[in-house]
């Protein structure tokens, strides 16, 4: 009896293995019959006829898509890279200085993004640049960008700051005490050590960039779309493989994003 | 007295601490880590700071670093006030407990980190690397990570590169605590070695007396923040001062005793078998005959005798320790005595339980304690 306690596993509960079942099917099915379906001869969703790579072709010779594939993945670096930079300063401030009081409400500021709901974020945004666009004239990218930045930092302070926390302070010591001043031993100690966990921030502010639909709906003006929201525009009128394939290739860019992103935080300072 | 002796000249120290107090935090929460510490570090000597865990040790080294600022009091350097300067201002290096040696860079690279801050040509740095790498027997893994190389290589490493900027004092935070007793020996004399060779003061924290005692020149003692008393390994383990140096620094025996007379540095103090004999007194001290006085015995300095004996006791238990067999007496008063045998392949040393025996205190080995 209390042998058989010790061992208590979950995967022993009744049903754990249907539901294990279940929940891969609802994850995986509909993205695998998407995938298999852009490789479709017709242009049916449901029956397969053919292997064909010409849905692939159409993208790729639509200039639309093109147009707002280069604009999200500029968009994407943009404002990755300003949040990168943002939340490596916010990340050291908050793990390598003294306790100040209101450390804990910056880290609340900071993570602002992931509990605003993204409409109630949107709103703000759309009602908040409506009154710059109207006072300047500016209609430009530097929304978005702004936008996607302020959205980005929390994503990608998160694995900056796991790698500082997991991150040996004598060492920094060891430097000082070696004659380095304080930028030489950001430079030379801090910095090399950091920066998985700041490709592994950039990578994931990436993704994160790409794939938001709701704020970048609110933001932009006429002819910004991204890939998603022109994912998403096209899909309410018609709906044909070429999206699919369009999707597959997205997939495929978020997939090798993300696999990169383990690659990096796994590695060990 | 204020003593102003702050310019260069401050006599051979090359360290001096006064009136040294750190307090953590503030208020209910305020923990006082060093209380008061005053103390002078000579020139090219090896000094050790004892002491049980959480008494101060790596505070007073990391005061010294400048990896921390002084509630009160003062460190000097050189006979230059430090108050103020960070760790990169001041001609010293730490070894640190866990070697925090760069994972990022090469066995050389981190040897040399030190003079490339300091902005050395790169030439010198080349050839102090080598120098450094052959002083501590490395020259094979220079091109190694840290990732890459055992506990007592890593050791060395973190020695070298602390050496290489020829600091004028090397700090060394319990630097062998994490190495296996083998390795501890080897690193202990290579130590040693690397002292005589470079001249340069070693400032060394540790908590195991045996170390300490093998080792250094001078030791301080600390407890709960203070040094209790300092000197040579000789003075500290035959004339502890206080029951708590005495406890900590080898086997002792305290004995309860009535003080006849005074002699300036010495004292008549009554033993448990009625006659008197001549006891140490620690510096300063100077009880009224007739007040009673704790007084330490250490085991060695006592014998088994049969005739003069200075008290006797009946034998409670003998422990062999292969080199030698502790006797374990009760004495009349019910109070207990451990004595030390030599063993001499003659017999074991031991005695038959129950038996009495007449114990011998050598010349020399009562010391009086301050409390
Ligand atoms: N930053 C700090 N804040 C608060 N208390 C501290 C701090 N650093 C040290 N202390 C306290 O000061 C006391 C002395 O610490 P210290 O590290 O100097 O001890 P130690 O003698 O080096 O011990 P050990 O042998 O365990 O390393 C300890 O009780 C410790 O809890
Ligand atoms: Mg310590």
């Amino acid at each position: 009896m209390a042998r058989a306690r010790r061992n208590f596993s979950i995967t022993a509960l009744p049903g754990f293995a249907s539901i294990a079942v279940l929940t891969f099917v609802l994850l995986y099915v509909p993205i695998a019959t998407l995938v298999v379906f852009s490789f479709n001869e017709a242009a049916s969703m449901s029956r397969w006829q053919g292997f064909s790579l010409q849905w692939y072709q159409a993208a790729f010779e639509n200039r639309q898509v093109r147009d707002v594939s280069i604009r999200a993945l500029g968009l994407a670096v943009t404002a990755s890279a300003i949040a990168t930079f943002a939340a490596t300063l916010a990340a050291l401030a908050t793990t390598r200085t003294a306790k100040f009081p209101g450390q804990t409400m910056i880290y609340a500021l900071v993570n602002q993004p992931l509990m605003v709901p993204e409409v109630v974020t949107g709103t703000a945004l759309l009602i908040f640049f409506a009154g710059i666009k109207v006072s300047t004239g500016y209609t430009g990218m530097g929304y978005l960008v702004a936008a996607h930045s302020a959205f980005c930092i929390p994503f990608a302070y998160l694995p900056i700051r796991a790698r500082l926390q997991t991150m040996d302070l004598t060492l920094e010591r060891a430097a000082a005490d070696l004659y380095a001043n304080h930028f030489q031993t950001f430079r030379y100690v801090t910095l090399p050590l950091l920066l998985p966990g700041v490709l592994a921030g950039f990578m994931l502010g990436f993704v994160i960039s790409l794939d938001t639909v709701v704020i970048t709906e609110f933001v932009k003006s006429a002819g910004q779309d991204t890939l998603a929201t022109y994912m998403l525009g096209q899909i309410r009128r018609t709906v044909t493989p070429e999206m699919n394939a369009i999707a597959t290739l997205f997939l495929l860019l978020s997939a090798v994003v993300v696999v990169l992103f383990f690659i990096v935080s796994r590695k060990r300072p | 007295m204020a003593d102003r002796r702050d310019g260069p000249g401050s006599g051979d120290n090359e360290i001096e601490i006064k009136r040294l107090s750190k307090v953590f935090g503030q208020g209910d929460a305020a923990f006082r880590a060093l209380d008061d510490v005053s103390l002078g570090i000579r020139r090219g000597e090896f000094f050790t700071l004892l002491g049980p865990s959480g008494c101060g040790k790596t505070t007073l080294l990391r005061l010294i670093a400048g990896f921390e600022q002084p509630s009160a009091g003062e460190v000097i350097i050189n006979g230059r006030q430090v108050a103020g300067l960070g760790p990169n201002a001041r001609p010293v290096n730490t070894v640190f407990q866990n070697y925090a040696l760069f994972p990022h860079m090469t066995v050389a690279d981190n040897i040399g980190f030190g003079l490339r801050m300091l902005g050395k040509p790169a030439a010198e740095i080349r050839e102090t690397t080598e120098r450094m790498l052959a002083l501590v027997r490395m020259e094979a893994m220079a091109a190694r990570k840290p990732s890459e190389i055992s506990g007592g290589q890593q050791q060395r490493v973190a020695l070298a590169r602390a050496l290489a900027p020829q600091p004028r004092v090397l700090l060394l935070d319990e630097p062998l605590s994490a190495l296996d007793l083998k390795l501890r020996k080897e690193m202990q004399s290579e130590l040693k070695r690397l002292q005589n060779e470079t001249g340069i003061t070693f400032v060394f924290v540790t908590h195991d007396q045996h170390e300490a005692l093998t080792m250094s020149d001078r030791i301080a003692v600390m407890s709960g923040g203070r040094i209790l008393q300092s000197g040579r390994p000789t003075e500290i383990y035959n004339h502890p001062a206080e029951r708590f140096v005495a406890d900590f620094i080898g086997d002792t025996n305290f004995l309860d005793v009535e003080l006849v007379a005074v002699n300036g540095a010495t004292a008549e103090v009554r033993l448990p078998g009625g006659g008197t004999r001549r006891a140490t007194l620690p510096e300063g001290l100077a009880p009224d005959p007739g007040s009673h006085v704790t007084i330490v015995i250490r085991p060695e300095h006592a014998s088994v005798t049969e005739e003069a004996a200075d008290f006797e006791g009946t034998v409670e238990d003998a422990v062999f320790f292969g080199t030698d067999t502790h006797l374990n007496l009760r004495l009349s008063d019910a109070a207990r005595f451990t004595l030390r045998r030599q063993n001499t392949g003659a017999g074991d040393g031991a005695m038959p339980e129950g038996s009495r025996v007449g114990v011998r205190v050598a010349d020399g080995g009562i010391q009086v304690l301050r409390n």
